[in-house]
């Protein structure tokens, strides 16, 4: 699983199973081998990799990226049911979503990250994966869509971005960037924070370094908490997960 | 100053933070590059009761940045997206750009207030050399090969046992490392990496600690099992996702290709883990998770494209827990000979199974019910186990590995759930008690289990934190 979200109005918790193309919710306190309680799943769904998956807890929406489009269905949604929005990119609107996502519900933008075509160049990436930028949509966006801004360049340092938050209070995305999953310990990795304004080559407004003091190795998930002003990391080299203390943001 | 006097202060700077349709908006306003919501007296009070529903939690001030009003501004053009990206144009042009240039980018040099790491192996996966005496484990918690002299038995009172050697490092190409295999001739090992790396690496008998693998092989991504046909010099692996069976020559290295792939969609192959072979009668056995989805191209003999692009859209499903078995030279969309299918098999979550071709019964590790089952090699459709390993008396917690050792009558498990490899007579069944265990941790010490995690999210009602692996 790739991608796992929490919405305490419904106490409920949200994954994803991309084998079986599945976004399965469950039971807050759900514990051992609880089945869940609504499972989206089906030919109607259109879903192909389910690899994450984000939820809007405002607009009461589950939302899932898959390269060319995001799908977005209803919260509540159960069974082989259809989406109720597509955005939809691909070499028409000139991006791809690589997974990473996230909703402001407050500031209605929804918030990928991916990579754009360059005229001329194609789907010319400094990282392989395709993943060197965030783009920020309309949150309502439906059918082909392009993006409102593009944070993207060699000032972000942006290469392979993974799970994905936005903090309405502040107007910041919340980012981990593992880079290049495939090297054991890459260089490059951090978290880092955006404003939902920025657009262009602009780095980021405040990172922590995946190397020395900072602990973190290979940040591949990441999640907020408000309450204690902490973003919440979990290490896929160390097998952990770390907590830092970032009043910055919150 | 309280937060409502602030408010009233200077209301036009302030943004209301709401998660819920409980607060009235009487107007949104775009003006003078800020972002203006104007509330209506009604719901901004401060005082909040519970409702079972999102609702007002709080009124912030925006943060400074430029907007330019060209928040959710439609796209103006069909004019290719790709013109308007230039990173030079966006970053002449961008005014947001240019604040944040002046602000900087600041790097923090900030360690974490709390780390959840478990500091002891974990034990994935099994194999016994008995030419050599020894037990070789696969620890995918820290990314190590332990190599163990068999007959170790951390005594009651001992905090853990020391290997012989370990293999461990940046070096090594080690991660994520979920089977082995020790080749009976040279007591090479051969080490499969599940995620990331995408590489099976291969030590020597006479290498540990951080050193580079004396021969490495390019895998597919979410390679599981391996099992080696000895007499043909062929190598089996699975492949999780998209599933299919991968076999080369046993000495196979760097980009080498396949000699034959098993996939399809008629293959019955399912998130396939654990793989044995039954060379007397030309059986190939293979775990199955049973999640799966449908491939357009149907299948075939050879390696398919990387990425989930390749599933159908909407194809997904869950099948139950399956041991399929084919001919042991299968190769692109063939059917199972047979498959062990069904509630009476107990199959849950099959990791690794290991075959006893002298006894014809292939083993395995239940992960799902912290158990061993064991099945004879003719079983088909659903059908009991033969005989049943699991209780509390066994030390069984969530295995993964399992390595049936027919020189010394031996049966030897990985149990993931509890920092030690536990060890029975063959023919163990039952709630009985190992007669050794290999512990790498002091007894009861719990084993944290996070594997490959791959995301986190923070359970605000509970204070809790839910990390998928």
């Amino acid at each position: 699983m790739h991608d796992i979200r929490y919405n305490e109005a419904r106490d409920e918790f949200y994954v994803n199973n991309p084998f079986a193309q599945a976004v399965l919710t469950f039971r807050g306190g759900a514990d051992g081998q609880e089945a869940p309680i609504r499972v989206i799943q089906g030919p109607k769904t259109k879903l192909i990799s389910a690899d994450t998956v984000e939820i809007d807890t405002t607009n009461n929406e589950i939302v899932v990226p898959q390269g060319d489009e995001v799908l977005v269905f209803p919260m509540m949604a159960n069974g082989d049911v259809a989406p109720i929005r597509i955005v939809r990119g691909g070499a028409k609107m000139g991006w791809k979503s690589g997974g990473g996502v996230a909703v402001d519900p407050v500031h209605n933008l929804l918030v990928t990250d991916g990579t754009v075509e360059v005229e001329g160049e194609g789907w010319r990436t400094s990282y392989r994966g395709g993943r060197d930028s965030i783009l920020v949509f309309d949150r309502t966006a439906n059918g082909e869509v392009k993006p409102l801004r593009v944070i993207r360049g060699p000032k972000t340092g942006i290469q392979g971005i993974r799970q994905m938050q936005v903090l309405p209070k502040g107007g910041w995305i919340v980012i981990t960037q593992i880079t290049d999953g495939g090297i054991a310990e890459p260089e490059g990795t951090f978290v880092g924070v955006w404003s939902i304004n920025d657009n262009g080559d602009v780095p980021p407004r405040w990172k922590i370094d995946g190397k020395g003091n900072n602990v973190m190795k290979k940040p591949r998930g990441v999640a907020l908490d408000a309450k204690h002003k902490e973003v919440i990391v979990s290490d896929m080299r160390l097998n952990a997960v770390l907590t830092f203390y970032f009043p910055e943001i919150f | 100053m309280t937060q409502t006097d602030r408010r009233r202060s200077n209301p036009s700077r302030w943004l209301m933070v709401c998660l819920g349709g409980v607060v009235i908006l009487s107007s949104v306003l775009l003006a003078n590059g800020g972002l203006r919501f104007d509330l209506s007296s009604e719901g901004t009070d401060t005082g909040r009761k519970p409702t079972g529903y999102p609702q007002l939690v709080s009124v912030e001030p925006l943060p400074e940045v430029a907007m330019g009003g060209e928040l959710c501004a439609p796209a103006p053009s069909p004019v290719r997206l790709a013109a308007a990206l230039r990173q030079e144009r966006l970053t002449a042009q961008s005014p947001s750009a240019a604040v944040a240039d002046r602000r900087g980018s600041g790097a923090l040099n900030r360690p974490p207030v709390r780390v959840i790491r478990d500091p002891y192996p974990t034990y994935s996966a099994v194999a016994v050399d008995p030419k050599n005496n020894e037990i070789v484990l696969q620890d995918e918690n820290l990314f190590q090969l332990m190599v163990y002299d068999r007959l170790t038995n951390t005594p009651a009172t001992a905090r853990l046992s020391e290997p012989k050697r370990i293999i461990s490092g940046h070096d090594t190409k080690v991660e994520f490392n979920c089977a082995i295999y020790i080749d009976p001739k040279t007591g090479d090992l051969y080490s499969v990496n599940n995620d990331t790396l995408d590489t099976m690496t291969v030590f020597s008998r006479n290498q540990r600690n951080n050193a580079h693998p004396a021969r490495e092989l390019s895998t597919p991504h979410r390679t599981y099992g391996i099992a080696v046909d000895e007499a043909r010099e062929e190598m089996f692996l699975t492949v999780q996702d998209p599933p299919m069976v991968v076999v080369y020559n046993k000495y196979a290295k760097g980009q080498d290709k396949p000699l034959r792939v098993l996939r399809g969609n008629g293959t019955g192959l399912e998130d396939p883990h654990g793989i044995g072979l039954d060379t007397k009668n030309g059986w190939m056995f293979v775990a199955n998770y049973g999640n799966v989805a449908a491939h357009p191209d149907g299948g075939g003999n050879s390696l398919p494209g990387r990425g989930y692009g390749e599933m159908l859209p909407g194809s997904g499903r869950y099948e139950p827990p399956s041991i399929t078995v084919y001919p042991i030279q299968a190769s692109g969309d063939t059917r199972p000979l047979r498959v062990i299918e069904g509630a009476d098999t107990q199959l849950n979550w099959p990791a690794h199974i290991s075959l006893d071709e002298e006894h014809g019964e292939v083993y395995v590790a239940n992960d799902g019910t912290d158990a061993i089952l064991v099945f004879r090699v003719t079983d088909s459709g659903n059908v009991a186990p033969a005989r049943v390993l699991k209780g509390p008396k066994t030390q069984i917690q969530n295995p993964t590995g399992v390595y049936v050792d027919t020189v010394n009558n031996e049966l030897v498990v990985a149990n993931m759930g509890n920092h030690r490899a536990t060890v029975y007579p063959r023919t163990a069944q039952g709630d009985t008690p190992p007669i050794r265990t290999i512990r790498t941790a002091a007894d009861g010490t719990p084993a944290l289990q996070i594997g490959n995690p791959g995301a986190v999210a923070y359970d605000s009602k509970r204070d809790e934190l839910l990390v998928p692996n």
